[in-house]
């Protein structure tokens, strides 16, 4: 189960854990290989001989591996930093220049010093090794070795100059005869004892020993035979052969001699060897001087190997000291120009507006105080940032707030009925909205920003600064006045209301001056007023008036006859005409008055006009009347009744304008994107004066001499019932136009 | 450049004793035999370089090693080993006694002493009449194989020295292997 759970776990492994079990793997195999080639190498190099114990071999190839292997290393490690600084220099990266420098100073403060090192330890082994060498121990070995050699020469001389003798001896006396072998024996006895040798042998050529004579101090055991090989050995040139044998009490020398003296091959008849005995100590001495030159030339030969080895020594140590050096030079480069790459990288990115950046702290040393307060640096800026974004976030929401009210109110003030103007402090206009536009007849445009003393004058502005001065000087905070100006050319009635605005503080923000036209209101009030005036004088007046008509007629019939007096019958007369005059005068005062309420409902307004034209189309056959209706008129909500006598007052007026002779145009058209039928009465006649025109709607207004003026006001009371309006304008090329538009 | 430089040391480091191996061979090997035995002739050259001669001069014994090997051929099996031989001459010089001792090992008897060194240099360098096999071991009309090397291995330096001298060849030498093929 877990092992399939292993199996199914291994394609899953992360891309960098597989990459680093494969660098893992490369590593092996490469320390692998290096130790091989090492061992092998230092196989060949390194003898540690025979006597070494094999596990201090084994512990000396380890330790010199691994030191081998640390050194590959540390030059690895520097060589692959070099390659990158230079690369890095060639590419201009960041921080490449300044780890060049701590590099080279490095490399520059350890190499003086190595290198000084280095040859001083140098020249010291060379001087130390010459010296050691340049002492005359040799000479003086050399001169014990010759003293050793001497007493060995020495030896070997006196026996040649025994055996010569002893050799003629024998010879000469024929001892070597079978038959004189005591006298042979004699004779060497003799001679040992003369000659002071510690013992004399005489051999046959085959090996026999023929005669022997030692001292009595020599043991006859230790002087053994000299075998036949030796005997029969080639003699040097000097006749004489030396050897020598070591013996419990010292060593003996040993020389052989033949018989006759230096004979050679078939010559030889018998050999005689002399025997000289070292004592112990002197043969000791000698072997000891032998060692000794021995062991000095040896270590003399090794003069040079030393040498070397501790030169190669010295390189391998300086060398290490010097990669160490480079390598810690890169090592503290890297420490210091890594955060210092980071932060510029990060202080790079915090221009560019990226406060989310923070870099890796790496050391506990001052760059990485410096890194953590640019971390905590970035951090406050983050924070500040965030701050001023929730700011500039609310800021714009209560912006938009005020912007919403701002026009929630300017929408109120715009569609408010009342006009609105406000003056700031120093008494600007600051605001004014349309209905104040429309009621001054004026474009805000052209009075905003402008002083208000600058915009009036005359007695308007002595109006305004009487109102400044009251508030100046008194508590009060609004001041009620009711005005009458003239507003392009008409007499407008206002109520304003001055109202002084203060802040929290008391202090003067500037005026609010809030009226209401009453121009129609105080019409209204005096068209009532005016309704009742003339329905009591027609109730007071008209009642009078029949007896009056009825007195004079009856005067005129009773007397008229009998009198036959042309003043009376003019006075009657004129008295029936002026009562008549006052019945038509009360009767126009009575219609006035009794002047209902429109009750509008759907009708046409064509048939109307013509039922109005048909009244006077009869009486009056000078005048011609065109009616002309567009097409596609449609129904109108209209009073009947009053509409027809509007258009018949506006009838009567032309036809009383042009003195019964002319032209009447009856216009109507339909206007469907405005929703408005115009009715149009024009005339061919005299035409108003534009002073009358701004005035003609008003009662009581005539141009005729008779009339009380109040047609065209009864007119426009109509039209205005209707939600219509009416205006005048000059008809072309003569006379006047009567324009009505209605609302469909 | 420091890198160029201990690449060169490592390189001389590492084939130094090669070369110096290389220099010594063995010559005149000769087979023959005797009534009795098979016999071998052969000597080295190029051993004797003039750091051994002041070696041996300066009393170090000098020890040569030959190694021979009789092998019987045969087809599809590894050879056969017939015979083995670790011949070792060692020469050791007297300084007090100015004579070269030589003693062979394959030799009985004393070790030779000379005064000469070139004599001291043949004893040490030729091989004669080394008796390498019965002839009654041999079987007739068979091939056979005389593999030969020789070798300087053994040095008898003072002890302490091994732990200095890590980097420093002496006059070590080792031959190739050398073969005679001949039918019995």
């Amino acid at each position: 189960m877990s092992r399939s759970k292993a199996i199914a776990s291994l394609p899953s492994l992360p891309e960098e854990e597989r990459r680093r079990r494969k660098r893992e793997i490369i590593i092996i195999f490469v320390v692998i290989v290096l130790v091989s080639m090492m061992t092998y190498a230092e196989n060949r190099i390194i003898h540690f001989g025979s006597g070494f114990p094999i596990s201090n071999t084994i512990l000396m190839f380890i330790l010199i591996n691994i030191n081998l292997l640390l050194l590959l290393l540390l030059i690895f490690l520097v060589f692959r930093n070099l390659v990158k600084l230079i690369y890095d220099r060639r590419r201009k990266v960041m921080g490449s220049k300044l780890r060049t420098k701590l590099a080279v100073a490095f490399i520059s403060l350890t190499l003086l010093p190595t290198t000084i090192l280095f040859f001083f330890s140098i020249n010291f082994i060379t001087t130390s090794i010459e010296f050691w060498f340049n002492v005359p121990v040799e000479q003086a070995l050399e001169n014990s070795l010759s003293v050793g050699r001497n007493v060995y020469e020495r030896a070997e001389e006196n026996h040649r100059f025994f055996l010569e003798r002893i050799a003629y001896q024998i010879k000469t006396k024929k001892l070597l005869a079978s038959k004189k072998t005591e006298a042979l024996s004699r004779y060497i006895q003799v001679v040992q004892r003369a000659f002071n040798i510690d013992a004399i042998e005489v051999y046959a050529t085959n090996a026999d020993r023929l005669a022997v004579s030692q001292t009595a101090d020599l043991n006859p055991s230790v002087l053994s035979f000299v075998s036949a090989d030796n005997l029969q050995k080639e003699l040097p040139d000097g006749s004489v052969r030396s050897f020598s044998e070591k013996i419990a009490g010292g060593e003996l020398v040993r020389t052989i001699g033949t018989i006759p003296f230096g004979a050679d091959g078939a010559d030889v008849r018998a050999f005689v060897v002399l025997t000289l005995s070292f004592p112990p100590g002197l043969s000791e001495n000698m072997a000891s001087i032998s060692r000794g030159f021995e062991a000095y030339q040896q270590i003399k030969l090794l003069k040079k190997p030393i040498q070397a080895t501790y030169y190669i020594t010295l390189s391998i140590v300086a060398l290490l000291v010097l990669f160490c050096s480079i390598w810690f030079g890169f090592y503290l480069a890297k420490s210091i120009t890594i955060p210092i790459m980071e932060l510029d990288k990060g202080t790079r990115r915090v221009a560019e507006g990226d406060l989310r950046f923070s870099i890796n702290r790496m050391a506990d040393d001052e760059m990485g105080s410096l890194v953590d307060s640019f971390n905590k640096m970035t951090k406050d800026l983050r924070h500040g940032r965030e701050q001023l974004e929730l700011s500039a976030h609310m800021l714009r929401q209560q912006n938009i707030e005020i912007e919403e009210r701002r026009q929630y109110i300017e929408i109120v003030l715009k569609n408010v009925s009342a006009g609105v103007i406000t003056l700031d402090a120093q008494g600007l206009v600051a605001t004014m909205n349309t209905s104040a536009e429309k009621m001054l007849d004026m474009k805000s445009a052209r009075i905003i920003n402008r002083s208000y003393s600058k915009l009036l004058a005359g007695q308007h502005l002595k109006l305004a600064d009487d109102i400044m001065e009251r508030f100046n000087q008194s508590d009060e905070d609004t001041v009620e006045l009711s005005l009458r100006v003239t507003i392009s050319g008409r007499p407008r009635s206002f109520m304003a209301h001055f109202t002084a605005l203060k802040d929290d503080a008391g202090r003067h923000m500037g005026i609010v001056m809030v009226f209401d036209d009453l121009t129609d209101l105080e019409k209204a009030q005096r068209m009532a007023a005016w309704r009742e005036v003339a329905r009591r004088i027609a109730h007071e007046v008209k009642n009078p008036l029949t007896p009056i008509t009825l007195s004079a007629q009856r005067l005129q019939r009773k007397y008229s006859g009998r009198l036959n007096e042309p003043v009376f019958e003019e006075c009657t007369r004129m008295i029936i005409d002026q009562v008549e005059s006052i019945r038509n005068l009360v009767n126009e005062f009575s219609m006035f008055a009794r002047f209902p309420t429109a009750h509008p409902e759907p009708c046409n307004l064509p048939p109307i006009i013509e039922e109005a034209q048909a009244v006077y189309r009869e009486g009056h056959p000078d005048i011609h009347f065109e009616i002309r209706v567009s097409d596609q008129v449609p129904s109108l909500n209209l009073d009947h009744r009053q509409i027809k006598q509007a258009i018949i007052n506006l009838l009567d007026n032309a036809i009383s304008a042009m003195k019964g002779k002319g032209t009447i145009t009856i216009t109507v058209t339909h206007d469907p994107i405005l929703k408005r039928v115009r009715l149009e009465v024009a005339d061919t006649g005299p035409g108003i004066s534009d002073d009358d025109k701004t005035r003609l709607f008003e009662p009581y207004f005539s141009t005729k001499k008779s009339g009380m003026g109040l047609g065209l006001t009864i007119v426009n009371t109509i039209i205005e019932d209707h939600n219509g309006m009416i205006g005048v304008r000059n008809n072309q090329p003569q006379g006047a136009k009567f324009v009505i538009e209605l609302p469909v | 450049m420091i890198r160029k430089v201990l690449s060169i040391l490592l390189i001389l480091m590492l084939f130094q004793p090669l070369g110096f191996a290389q220099e010594a061979r063995l010559a005149n090997i000769i087979v023959t035999n005797t009534r009795d035995h098979l016999l071998v002739y052969m000597s080295v050259q190029g051993a004797f370089r003039e750091e051994i001669k002041k070696a041996i001069i300066s009393g170090v014994p000098v020890s040569f090693v030959y190694f021979i090997e009789l092998r019987r051929e045969r087809n599809f099996l590894p050879d056969e080993d017939m015979a083995e031989i670790k011949a070792i001459h060692t020469v050791k010089y007297d300084n007090l006694k100015k004579e070269f001792s030589i003693k062979r090992s394959w030799e009985t008897g004393e070790p030779s002493i000379t005064k000469s060194f070139d004599q001291a240099r043949k004893l040490m360098t030729e091989i004669d009449s080394l008796k390498v096999i019965p002839l009654a071991e041999l079987k007739r009309g068979t091939q056979y194989q005389l593999r030969a090397k020789a070798e300087l291995s053994e040095r008898t330096l003072p002890f302490y020295l091994h732990y200095v001298l890590f980097f420093v060849s002496l006059w070590d030498f080792e031959t190739d292997w050398y073969s005679i093929d001949f039918i019995y």
